[in-house]
């Protein structure tokens, strides 16, 4: 797909967060295309999620603004951001494990102000193959099924922006490349555009349209997935290291 | 829960209460209308564990303060009796909300023991003021001669007091229900499940925990006003401490993830109290065992074991269905 010249629907600039003396990300640059994937990538404690974190307003910004469509969310909370259409899934399954899979997504729904709700839910579930769980508690779905509805309630009210906090983590290889594909398919049916943490490198450069690389709280590459691997930094600082 | 369901529950507790209204002794009937007071107030304690995941250590503070209020508001003579109830129940929801968006910020055993702090301040304040509560000896209420066109003295009769508690506590009950299949309902259990979550699919989370919190409250303050009608007496240990803890043992053996639950628990303890208080001065012990055995073996209460019993263990997901929902 070729998305390179098309709308920018979030530009992250200069982001910082320091706890103290440690520089989790330090001077941060991000920026994501209308109907983009774009893939993130960097070892543990490279600061991966502590910039998802940021972008979505769950911690503080030390230095650097967040655009939304070109408009600055720097100083919105979460729940602002959310209805700007900036959505996240959670590294570890974030549901609500009381409810039922039907009830907690079309609550979602309608607190993001769509306008029939029930419809809107069941679409979602529809796409993420969870009709038939519909009326089950949360907490007795297997675990790639609780993924799924964690995807479901990020996508709730057609958002803008994807955060995807390593989505295939935990899951097994085939359940992984049935997610990406499906992402994939997602993105432009659902015009949404995606930020993804993944540790997976075959679903990261297997789908993504942009790649960045995080070492230390900093970028040191970024740009078309080919590129990036062929990068003799990248293959120093990560992937030679993985392999 | 279905709407056909409920009314068929709530005809039958009003008609089970009528009966008992009738049949039973005197003595009996004031036992069960001082478990039934509890029990109102131990749906209160638990409708803030159900829905908000939050264990006060000092709703004994509304409670006593409900008996306060009225007991003041009356010697005031400023109002009719009526009118008194309804302001002491709109104040105190209201002094609750305030007080929620603050405390409910605090998570875990800070809350707890925050909520230990201001109930213990406000028994304090009451022990030592003796010009306006009468101090540590507590006040009379001075309820006038009628209520709500009811002689006083027909009110008090055991049968009577009896019956209007029963049917406060279907009535509190049954609201509930009805509120908790809302929106409201439904926002207030994500929240209590998963607050970040609930952020960040746009529902603001302060305001529906403060709201939990002001409806418990009202609903222990209407099993306040139940225990100064039927007692014509408030002390400061209507306030005290040890009042909320004893009401969280009712909770925690009825079980708190059904209405009923927490009403059950107050029933149960009651009972106890009668029938072992008979044996053993030191009847506590025996119920503390209880406690135990019910936290070791049923954690959801004895209402959790029975919905288990009902439903049968082997059908994934059907107790969860049945004590949520």
């Amino acid at each position: 797909m070729n998305t390179s010249n098309s709308e920018l629907v979030l530009d992250a600039q200069d982001v910082a967060i320091h706890y103290g003396g440690v520089k989790a990300v330090d001077g941060v640059a991000l920026s994501l295309r209308k109907g983009q994937i774009h893939g993130l990538i960097g070892p543990n404690g490279a600061g991966k999620s502590t910039v998802i974190d940021a972008i979505t307003g769950r911690v503080p910004l030390t230095r650097g603004k967040v655009l939304l469509g070109g408009v600055d969310v720097t100083a919105l909370g979460p729940t602002q951001r959310r209805l700007r259409g900036l959505s996240r899934s959670f590294q570890r399954t974030s549901i609500f494990t009381q409810m039922m899979v039907r009830q907690q997504v079309e609550l979602a729904s309608y607190k993001m102000g769509v306008a029939d709700s029930g419809a809107d839910a069941d679409a979602i579930l529809e796409e993420l193959d969870l009709m038939h769980l519909s009326h089950a508690v949360a907490a007795d779905l297997g675990y790639g099924e609780q993924r799924r509805l964690d995807l479901a309630l990020a996508l709730v009210g057609g958002p803008a922006v994807l955060l995807l906090d390593e989505p295939m983590a935990g899951l097994s290889v085939k359940e992984s490349h049935d997610l990406a594909k499906h992402l994939q398919a997602l993105t432009s049916r659902w015009d949404v555009s995606v930020l993804l943490v993944e540790h997976d490198m075959d679903v990261v450069f297997g789908i993504s349209d942009v790649v960045t690389v995080f070492e230390l709280g900093r970028v040191i590459a970024t740009g078309d997935p080919a590129a990036v691997r062929a990068d003799p930094r990248v293959r120093t600082a990560y992937l030679g290291s993985a392999a | 829960m279905s709407i056909q369901r409920m009314g068929l529950s709530t005809a039958i507790a009003l008609a089970l209460g009528a009966g008992v209204a009738l049949g039973g002794s005197a003595n009996l009937l004031s036992l069960l209308t001082q478990a039934i007071i509890y029990a109102v107030f131990a749906i209160g304690v638990g409708l803030l564990l159900r829905q908000n995941g939050m264990v006060s250590f000092g709703h004994a503070l509304f409670f006593g303060s409900a008996g306060y209020i009225v007991g003041i508001l009356l010697q005031l003579k400023a109002m009719p009796a009526e009118a008194v109830i309804l302001v002491t129940l709109l104040a105190l929801t209201a002094i609750a909300f305030l007080m929620g968006l603050v405390i409910v910020r605090v998570p875990g055993i800070a809350f707890g023991m925050l909520t230990l702090a201001i109930g213990q301040m406000f028994y304090l304040t009451a022990s030592r003021s003796r010009g306006l509560t009468g101090g540590a000896d507590g006040m009379g209420i001075d309820w006038p001669s009628t209520l709500f066109g009811v002689e006083m003295s027909k009110l008090v009769k055991p049968d009577m007091m009896f019956l209007i508690c029963w049917v406060t506590l279907v009535g509190v009950m049954l609201l509930l229900a009805l509120l908790l299949r809302t929106r409201f309902g439904s926002i207030s259990e994500a929240v209590r499940d998963n607050e970040e979550r609930a952020r960040f699919i746009g529902i603001r989370t302060l305001l529906p925990r403060a709201a939990v919190y002001a409806l418990s409250a009202t609903v222990t303050g209407v099993a306040g006003l139940l225990s100064a009608l039927n007692t014509g007496f408030v002390s400061p240990e209507n306030l005290h401490w040890s009042l909320s803890g004893v009401t969280l043992m009712m909770v925690v053996v009825g079980g708190y993830r059904v209405l009923w639950g927490p009403a059950l628990g107050a029933v149960v303890y009651f009972l106890a109290k009668d029938i072992l208080g008979h044996y053993a001065d030191h009847w506590m012990a025996i119920f503390g065992t209880i406690l135990i055995v019910v936290i070791v073996f049923s954690p959801t209460g004895i209402a959790g074991a029975m919905a288990k019993l009902v439903r049968g263990k082997s059908q994934p997901g059907a107790l969860a269905k049945t004590l949520g929902h």
